[in-house]
């Protein structure tokens, strides 16, 4: 079965141009067909990683070019790691085209929309099973360019075109550092394919600072798709997008393709502890800097792309200090719950028509399955005990102790306080209290909606039992064994440790719950205060963006304009003239008489033997 | 030379030269004495004679470099590679002959035929000459039929003027050329390649400056028939008297033997020639060739700009892409021989392809402006689309065969010792202006509206060159390996 594992990015590829081609031959039916196509894609990806577990490994390479000695290559590489992220992006995507069925309902470009999730997917799986960085690169590109399209679907409003552009440029930016960190490790190693990478490093090819700088550069690239602080500005705009499109892309796959690059090149980072520190700071700095403007954002679906950014700076915290397993533990785990509270999120906005939770309130009397799992996912993300979030934060933060980051474990527990108090907080305004909506307003939720959020309900809960210190820690134990580079790395949890993770949590919980249950402060008298409103205003970063770099760059675009218009439009004219003058006075010399043609010749030759005569002194 | 001799040589290597003169000859006897009804089976005989010509040919692929009749024949890997092209745009031409529509005169039909034929032997003994005589012998045959070819429509004022102007040039540069080889002879005391090298790579001492006059006047009496500056000006008159397919010929096969011609004699005898002391004489002459090439990519696609006849457009960019060819000549790399190769067959591909879409065109609309390209993508999108692939490779556009033959060009002038800058420049420079008359093409066929009447369809019988020279023109274009491997 693993010799078909083309297959899995393939059949998504198919889906894409199948609907692309037929899309107004099967209009309703295209939907269907992606699901159906999405769901062989799953099988086959479980197979494969049945079989996975017995091989350990699998590489299939086809020679691409060949230039000199140097050969780039085309192929699929199987390993733990990528094997874990393809099952889980082959099934989150099944999911998330099952639910998209009745999300998109009625929407006129329904079949491109799946066409554009399909080939999204495809990108996505071919990311995962990438053997070298090249074919990396290309798929990560792809999956920018999936992003911008969807992010982009409703593009008439110019909000959503504005943000498809966004989240394309910010990313962009990464993708430079990385293109670079690229090039300069291909000067260094004479390949691009991560074994030969890993090779390098092991045998101390490149000198320390060197590497240190490629990793750095690659780091950037992981913070633009990662939406990690100071790049971070577009995910949060990119929620203009369809919402199942948030849930899949820039909440479970795509943002964790960033982390997902710091762990295939792992060797590289641990090579370089400043490196390391660097992407433990990043995370630990995002982490708390998004956890806290998601405390006061009043956009359902903003509060939950902060949430994203703030949970992706854990996974990055946890790279960076050695916690490899912890950050793709999380990674596993934060995609379930994630997923699960943007359809969840989804489903209110479907039923009632706004992302305003100033608006809403009360929906757990009439959206009794979506209030259920979100309080899921709620708990989930907040660590609640025994839900999937508490082990992976968990390993987190004993990852962090152990390496004796205190600093950074405090941010790290301040940050996951925060995350309970914000999640909490949108539990709380949506689902309890009075309502806001009248009744009429709130349209059923349909069953293909319904599934997805019990299956990622169920997995929300349960997911964090593949790795407990109780139970065995099967997802760990796995990507150590096709990580030899780990050894010797394990940060074993702590009982103190669980029960300051458990007090966080709850205490989050509880303040939330005074907050904005019981009323028991003041909020009115925040508002105005400065924190607030710096907060509600995300730190001012876009308008910083705005007045810099944007600014700044039309003002050396307008320069240049008048560079172009006064210079170079001369200088263009004049070529131009130049060359029908000789045009002109070239066909005026064909004259047409066979006389003019043999003097041209005869005339020609006397030249020539002339010049050489003299020229030769002859 | 006893009759012992004369039968030990390998006769079999002339299979393709004997087939093509024994169907010539067949062609010629069927049409002055058979029955009309044959006639119309003719050109398919012209179409088998050239196949089998090429299938004796090809197996001689790998065969070592052999000689007959005391070296004035060779048959090396170079007269190997390109005999081929010259078959295959020739089988190519011939195709095209038979996919004409409009009825002309029955009578021009088979004479159109043999005397193709004929040039094509005049050119492969081009290909396979050792000897000044039998080099110049097989340029006449080649060239007097060409002669005949553009002069055959004899009512039309413009094809008989047409033939006048080649006469009168061609015969000017004949005796050009034979004048130049006098000179040679003189200092050489002999007619065959071989010994001609061998007596000059001695000291030539007080002969250089004759050796110099010799290879001037050589090489401008040859510059008529790749019509390259400053013989070039015959071009555009004669495309435009010749019919189409004849136009086709002189601009593919004709030129590709000028192409070879030169490269056997310049190579071949000036490249072994030592100049004082140290450098060979064709070292000392590149900037000659160098100037030459310069003009001529200058002139051919400058005036192109301003053609508004397709037949005189195409007969400037010939001239244009002729001045492409010159680099690898002047270049003198180890591959600029497979450059030059590679070019011709690409130029014979996407070449032979716009003439055969000029010619359909020409018949269904009785004209050859260039308006009989407007709208052409609303009357019939399959022809437009062929006609694109074939100007984006003339341009040079990356997925066709004329962007690997020129960016091939390009590489080795600027990998050269020394470097031709100045060369590759202008071609790059010179590809850009001739992207203005070439996409003006495009633009005629899909921005403007139909002008002329008439309908425009493809016959079953003028779809098979197209496919081949589209096959051919993406073919080398995407996997350009599968030929040079070839020619290693």
């Amino acid at each position: 079965m693993i010799e078909f594992a083309w297959l899995i990015p393939a059949l998504p590829l198919l889906t894409f141009l199948l609907l692309i081609v037929l899309r107004e031959k099967l209009k309703k039916a295209s939907g269907y067909v992606a699901v159906l196509i999405s769901g062989i894609t799953f099988i086959v990806a479980t197979l494969v990683f049945l079989q996975l577990i017995d091989v350990g490994n699998f590489l299939m390479e086809w020679s691409w070019l060949t230039i000199g000695s140097i050969d780039i290559s085309f192929g699929i590489l199987l390993n733990p790691l990528n094997g874990l992220m393809l099952l889980l992006v082959a099934f989150i995507s099944f999911l998330i085209h099952m639910y998209s069925l009745g999300y998109m309902d009625g929407d006129q470009r329904f079949s491109t929309f799946f066409a554009y999730l399909s080939l999204f997917t495809s990108a996505m799986l071919g990311l995962v099973m990438s053997p070298n960085l090249l074919q990396f690169y290309m798929f990560w590109e792809l999956v920018g360019l999936g992003s911008f399209l969807l992010i982009g679907f409703y593009f008439y409003k110019n909000s959503a075109k504005q943000a498809a552009k966004k989240a394309f440029i910010m990313t962009r930016i990464g993708d430079v550092g990385l293109l670079i960190g690229l090039i300069l490790l291909f000067w260094q190693t004479n390949s691009l394919r991560f074994v030969d990478i890993y090779q390098a490093v092991t045998n101390g090819d490149m000198s320390g600072g060197m590497i240190t700088l490629i990793a750095i550069l690659i780091f950037i690239g992981a913070i633009g798709k990662s939406g990690q602080f100071p790049l971070h500005t577009w995910l949060p705009d990119a929620m203009e997008g369809p919402t199942p499109v948030s849930a899949l892309i820039h909440a479970a796959t795509m943002v964790a393709a960033g982390v997902y690059l710091v762990a295939v090149m792992y060797p590289l980072y641990m090579a370089s502890s400043l490196a390391m520190m660097i992407v433990a700071i990043v995370g630990a700095f995002t982490a708390i800097y998004a956890a806290t403007i998601g405390l006061v954002q009043n956009d359902l679906k903003q509060v939950l792309a902060y949430s994203t950014i703030s949970q992706l700076g854990f996974m990055m915290l946890a790279m960076g200090v050695l916690g490899y397993t912890a950050g793709i533990f999380h990674l596993f785990t934060h995609a379930f719950f994630k997923a699960l509270l943007f359809l969840a999120a989804g489903s209110v906005i479907h039923a009632v028509h706004t992302q305003n939770i100033k608006e809403m309130g009360g929906l757990n009397q009439k959206l009794k399955l979506t209030s259920a799992v979100f309080l899921i996912g709620a708990l989930a993300i907040s660590g609640f005990p025994l839900f999937s979030g508490f082990f992976s934060k968990e390993e987190i933060l004993a990852s962090v102790w152990a390496e004796g980051q205190y600093g950074l474990f405090i941010i790290a527990i301040v940050a996951a306080f925060l995350t309970s108090v914000y999640m909490f907080r949108l539990y709380f305004l949506v689902f309890h209290g009075e309502s806001k909506l009248t009744l009429d307003k709130v349209k059923p939720v349909p069953m293909t909606m319904k599934i997805p959020m019990m299956v990622l309900a169920l997995f929300a809960i349960f997911s964090g039992f593949f790795n407990t210190s109780w139970f065995g820690t099967y997802i760990a134990d796995f990507l150590e064994e096709g990580a030899t580079y780990l050894e010797g790395i394990h940060h074993g949890s702590s009982i103190w440790l669980m029960l300051l993770a458990t007090v966080v949590s709850l205490g989050g919980i509880a303040l939330a719950y005074l907050i904005y249950v019981k009323n028991a402060l003041n909020q009115e008298n925040w508002k105005t205060s400065g924190t607030y409103q710096m907060l509600l205003n995300k730190y001012y970063m876009d308008e910083f963006y705005d007045n810099t770099f944007v600014k700044g760059s039309r003002g050396i675009g307008l320069g240049f304009q008048y560079v172009e218009k006064y210079f170079v439009r001369l200088i263009i004219l004049f070529i131009g003239d130049l060359v029908t003058t000789f045009s002109r006075t070239g066909s005026k010399s064909q004259t047409g008489q066979a006389q003019t043609y043999t003097a041209v010749a005869f005339l020609g030759l006397v030249l020539f033997a002339a010049v050489y005569m003299l020229k030769g002194g002859y | 030379m006893d009759i012992q001799t004369l039968l030990s040589f390998e006769w079999g290597m002339m299979a393709p030269e004997f087939t093509i003169l024994i169907v010539g000859i067949l062609l010629s006897l069927l049409d002055l004495f058979g029955k009309d009804t044959w006639k119309k089976s003719l050109p398919w005989l012209a179409v088998g004679g050239v196949g089998v010509a090429i299938i004796f040919l090809l197996f001689q692929y790998g065969h070592g470099d052999i000689s007959i009749l005391g070296n004035t024949y060779v048959f090396d890997s170079f007269a190997f590679y390109f005999k081929l092209i010259l078959l295959i745009a020739t089988l190519l031409i011939l195709l095209m002959v038979i996919s004409r529509t409009v009825q002309q005169e029955v009578r021009d039909r088979g004479e159109y035929l043999y005397l193709l034929l004929a040039a094509l032997l005049g050119g492969m003994m081009v290909a396979s000459g050792g000897d000044l005589i039998s080099l110049f012998v097989g340029l006449e045959l080649l060239s007097l039929s060409s002669y005949i070819m553009v002069g055959l429509r004899k009512r039309d004022v413009r094809s008989s003027e047409g033939a006048m102007k080649y006469l009168i040039n061609g015969s000017i540069a004949t005796a050009f050329t034979l004048f130049g080889m006098s000179y040679v002879f003189g200092l050489t005391g002999s007619t065959k390649l071989v010994d001609i090298a061998r007596e000059m790579s001695g000291s030539l001492g007080s002969g250089e400056p004759v050796a110099i006059i010799g290879f001037i006047i050589m090489f401008v009496g040859l510059a008529f028939k790749i019509s390259t500056v400053p013989f070039h000006m015959w071009t555009p008159d004669v495309y435009e008297g010749a019919v189409t397919p004849v136009s086709a010929f002189l601009s593919v096969v004709s030129k590709s033997a000028g192409f070879i011609i030169i490269v056997r004699i310049f190579w071949g005898i000036f490249g072994n020639a030592t100049f004082g002391g140290s450098d060979t004489l064709f070292a000392t002459m590149i900037d000659f060739i160098a100037v030459l090439a310069f003009l001529t990519m200058f002139i051919g696609n400058l005036v192109a700009l301003r053609q508004r006849n397709m037949k005189r457009l195409l007969a400037y960019s010939s001239i244009g892409h002729a001045g492409y060819i010159l680099i690898p000549l002047v270049s003198l790399t180890p591959v600029s021989l497979e450059n030059i190769w590679f070019y011709l067959l690409a130029y014979a591909f996407m070449t032979i392809g716009a003439f055969m879409v000029i010619y359909i065109l020409e018949q269904q609309k009785q004209s050859e402006d260039i308006s009989i390209f407007t709208g052409l993508y609303r009357e019939s999108p399959a022809l437009a689309i062929i006609m694109t692939i074939f100007l984006a490779s003339l341009a040079g556009i990356p997925g066709t065969a004329g962007f690997i033959g020129k960016f091939n060009i390009f590489v080795g002038a600027v990998a050269a010792d020394p470097a031709q800058y100045i060369l590759a420049g202008t071609m790059a420079v010179m590809t850009v202006v001739s992207y203005i008359y070439y996409f003006n093409i495009m633009v005629q066929m899909y921005i403007r509206k139909p002008q002329l009447e008439g309908t425009t369809k493809i016959a079953r019988l003028q779809s098979v060159p197209l496919i081949l020279c589209v096959a051919g023109t993406i073919g080398l274009g995407v996997f350009p390996f599968i030929a040079l491997n070839f020619f290693h």
